[in-house]
């Protein structure tokens, strides 16, 4: 990408236990080295630019890691005719894989439930009320898909609502943790995924401190899902800041 | 192959006349506003009706008539061999228009203009005379909808194997690629509703097929009527009649 | 779609508040739950369970597969959901795709776990026959008749009680004469190997309206709903899975408490289903 890196934090990580519960996996015996050489707590460096698509009314590009999205917002325009009148807006998502974004090709099809989970997430944050009678399409398309797909996909289409003026409570950011053993890894990349025990990711709104999507996978003791329900809302409200600043840096920008 | 045996049972142990048991339940989606499941044998089939209501979809709407509508889909279990089918094949689309036009007969639809009748039928399971027994819930659930109807149309196969006929094939017999004649008749007024027949059939043959299997379209008919009378006895007792 | 005037809302929310809901129930009290089993003698087990006047068929086929080259030491399993235009108008056609997929992928998520199978409430290592040559693969379909809410807990009961209707065929292999030739395999039609379900997961919906929530919605419940998390708990009382539906918010701490009240539920459940299952296959057993 062909822009300045400007003083914008880009890592980012939960605290590290400093909170006052002890962490449940502290004391495993560390047999597990991530391949990108990244503490267990550590994510990925975060990117985001808005305006990556000119004929959208919004849009964002977003690259964690080697996972790199585009998400591009259409509308609010005027639902189709077949559609019954609705006094509140409708939220149409689609996600995408482009045909070389896995390593064999033509494989990131297989998700067909992300466009519903993408919708379920950002369906809380948006203020349908402000655009009835209309559609706002996002779409979604996964130019490399690195791992932790989904959670970037939402991060970036909210950032894209964003650039486009939708009406929001708050942006929505998504952390994703996986259970690999004992060890509890945030932000795992494709290789981590495919061994994981267990997964659970987090949507949220940090500013209202509001979670509008969790889904857990694979067994889990309640106070491993506490923990990382905590590290993931720690992490989240970091990708928010960074997802803010990303957005404020273009207005400044422009004023200059 | 052989289909019956020199002492004359079929494959399944029933004798060339011999009909399936037949089993029916009226009632079995809460929901709808008339249902039913009916069982020939192995073969298990539910439907259910909805209606009459408005038109959704207003450029259907008729002003002189009801708008008639029928939806068959079988389950991914249904077949011996699990399938996953795409909705709305060839094979769904036909037999849902066999069975709507075959419901449409009887339905007196000019007494309910504007208005719509939706019959939906689910295979549970599949061993032969689908087609028959689709017709045969459908009408117990049009009946228990309480859908005004000029009769209780009911249907039953018969075929030809081994120089026999035999009544109501199984999913065995069916694949057996002999003549397969499917009959639905109007038991009260007499008359035929629906006559579809597969594979070629000598004349004086296929009267005589044709024949049998009207007479199992006429058995069906009383057990149907049975179990509607059973029904309307219970409901007469939960009113207190 | 539900079509309810804002008296009948304000009265499904107001008994839910006050803990008597519209048909009598206190906010976590499940409808009487009904179980048959062994209802298509065609798959290799089956199940139909009635909550209220939700209705849903769940069937198990197995057929012999080629486990995965990434895991050759585990069969495959796949769950799919149709929801049959009897069960509501509105799916007649590719009106129910949506539905069908979602509650598909959410009962993938509660009972298949992690992508290497840990945590998963079918084991999946009992499926081989020989690694990495022959396997079980598992169909489990599931059917909704009729719906009135909870569809998800209903399928999960419904799965529950067809994998423990299941019989799989034990098989013999012929020893091979060389490790690349393809076994020879006999099916055995008598011997039957039953399924081990004590791993199988409970799944719990509990669905917020107002300020309180409750199990067991019923569709006019449902409509009235903010959001709802459906968990999957196992007899260890671990998460299996977790979905959460419904578009609204949620106050994390607000989750962890849903958390520990549908742990406790599921006790009750799984139980409730324990002694209705047994039931159900004593009466298969007598005709």
């Amino acid at each position: 990408m062909t822009t300045k890196h400007s003083a914008v934090p880009t890592t980012y990580s939960p605290s590290p236990t400093s909170r006052s519960k002890p962490s449940v996996s502290k004391d495993s015996i560390v047999d597990w080295v991530r391949p990108d050489g990244r503490g267990y707590r550590q994510c990925r460096p975060a990117f985001f630019r808005t305006g990556a698509v000119n004929a959208a009314s919004g849009s964002a590009y977003a690259e964690f890691g080697n996972t790199k999205v585009i998400v591009s917002v259409f509308g609010p325009r005027e639902s189709k005719k077949a559609m019954m009148y609705s006094d509140v807006g409708r939220l149409n998502c689609n996600v995408g894989f482009t045909t070389f974004a896995t390593p064999i090709r033509g494989q990131g099809s297989d998700h067909k439930e992300f466009s519903s989970l993408l919708h379920k997430a950002l369906e809380g944050a948006i203020i349908l009320e402000t655009f009835p009678k209309t559609t706002v399409d996002v779409f979604a398309l996964v130019l490399e898909s690195g791992g932790s797909d989904l959670p970037v996909i939402i991060s970036c289409a909210s950032v894209a609502l964003a650039d486009a003026g939708i009406m929001m409570y708050d942006l929505v950011a998504a952390v994703s943790m996986s259970c690999l053993g004992k060890n509890l890894v945030i932000d795992p990349i494709t290789e981590e995924e495919s061994y994981q025990d267990g997964s659970l990711m987090i949507t949220c709104m940090p500013s209202r401190y509001e979670v509008t999507q969790l889904t857990v996978i694979g067994e889990w003791s309640t106070p491993e899902i506490n923990e990382a329900m905590e590290l993931c809302l720690d992490a989240c409200s970091k990708l928010a800041e960074i997802m803010r600043s990303s957005l404020k840096e273009v207005v400044s920008g422009s004023q200059e | 192959m052989e289909f019956v045996n020199p002492e004359g049972l079929r494959l399944d142990g029933r004798r060339a006349m011999e009909m399936r048991q037949l089993r029916a339940q009226i009632g079995a989606v809460s929901k709808a506003d008339g249902s039913a499941v009916f069982e020939m044998g192995n073969t298990k089939v539910i439907a259910a009706v909805y209606g009459p209501r408005e038109v959704q979809n207003r450029s259907q709407q008729m002003s002189d008539q009801a708008l008639v509508r029928c939806e068959y889909s079988m389950a991914n279990f249904s077949t011996g061999d699990r399938m996953r089918k795409p909705k709305g094949d060839r094979r769904s689309t036909e037999l849902s228009l066999v069975i709507r036009q075959t419901m449409e007969a009887c339905i007196l639809t000019h007494l309910m203009p504007h208005s719509q009748i939706d019959i939906f039928v689910q295979v549970l399971q599949a061993d032969g005379g689908t087609r028959s027994a689709c017709i045969n819930a459908a009408t117990l659930a049009l009946a228990d909808a309480g859908i005004p109807m000029r009769d209780l149309v009911t249907s039953c196969s018969a075929g030809y194997l081994n120089n026999t006929s035999l009544l109501d094939l199984n999913y065995v017999e069916d694949s057996a690629g002999g003549p397969d004649v499917t009959v639905g008749i109007l038991p009260t007024l007499d008359k035929v509703t629906l006559l579809q027949m597969d594979a070629k059939l000598p004349m004086d043959i296929f009267e005589n097929v044709m024949q049998l299997a009207i007479e199992g379209c006429k058995a069906v008919a009383n057990y149907i009527r049975e179990v509607l009378q059973e029904n309307t006895k219970q409901l007469e007792v939960r009113r207190g009649v | 779609m539900v079509g309810l005037s804002v008296g009948e809302k304000r009265f499904i929310q107001g008994g839910i508040a006050q803990d008597l809901r519209s048909d009598g129930r206190k906010r976590l009290t499940y409808r009487p739950i009904y179980v048959e089993t062994g209802v298509i003698p065609q798959a290799n087990g089956s199940a139909r369970v009635k909550m209220g006047a939700t209705d849903v068929i769940a069937c198990v086929k197995a057929e012999l597969g080629r486990p995965s080259p990434l895991q050759p030491d585990k069969g495959k399993v796949a769950i799919f959901v149709d929801c049959s235009p009897t069960a509501e108008p509105t799916f007649e056609g590719r009106g129910a795709e949506e539905l069908s997929a979602e509650l598909s992928v959410a009962l993938q998520r509660c009972l298949l776990g992690g992508r290497s199978g840990a945590g998963a409430g079918i084991d999946l290592s009992s499926l081989v026959i020989t690694e990495g040559k022959v396997c079980w693969d598992l169909y489990i379909d599931g059917l909704v008749v009729s719906s009135d809410g909870n569809l998800l807990d209903a399928l999960g009961a419904a799965i529950m009680a067809a994998l423990s209707n299941t019989g799989i065929p034990r098989v013999l292999v012929a020893a091979s004469a060389s490790p690349d030739e393809e076994p020879e395999v006999d099916i055995s039609d008598e011997e039957y190997l039953q399924f081990d379900t004590s791993g199988v997961p409970v799944i719990v919906t509990l669905t917020k309206v107002g300020r309180h929530y409750i199990v067991d919605a019923t569709s006019e419940e449902e409509s009235q709903m903010s959001s709802a998390v459906s968990i999957s708990i196992n007899r260890q009382g671990h998460i299996c899975g977790l979905t959460k539906r419904g578009g609204a918010g949620l106050d994390p701490s607000i989750i962890v408490d849903m958390i520990s009240v549908a742990k406790h539920v599921s006790e009750q459940l799984m139980n409730k289903l324990d002694s209705e299952i047994s039931a159900a296959e004593a009466d298969e057993d007598e005709l």
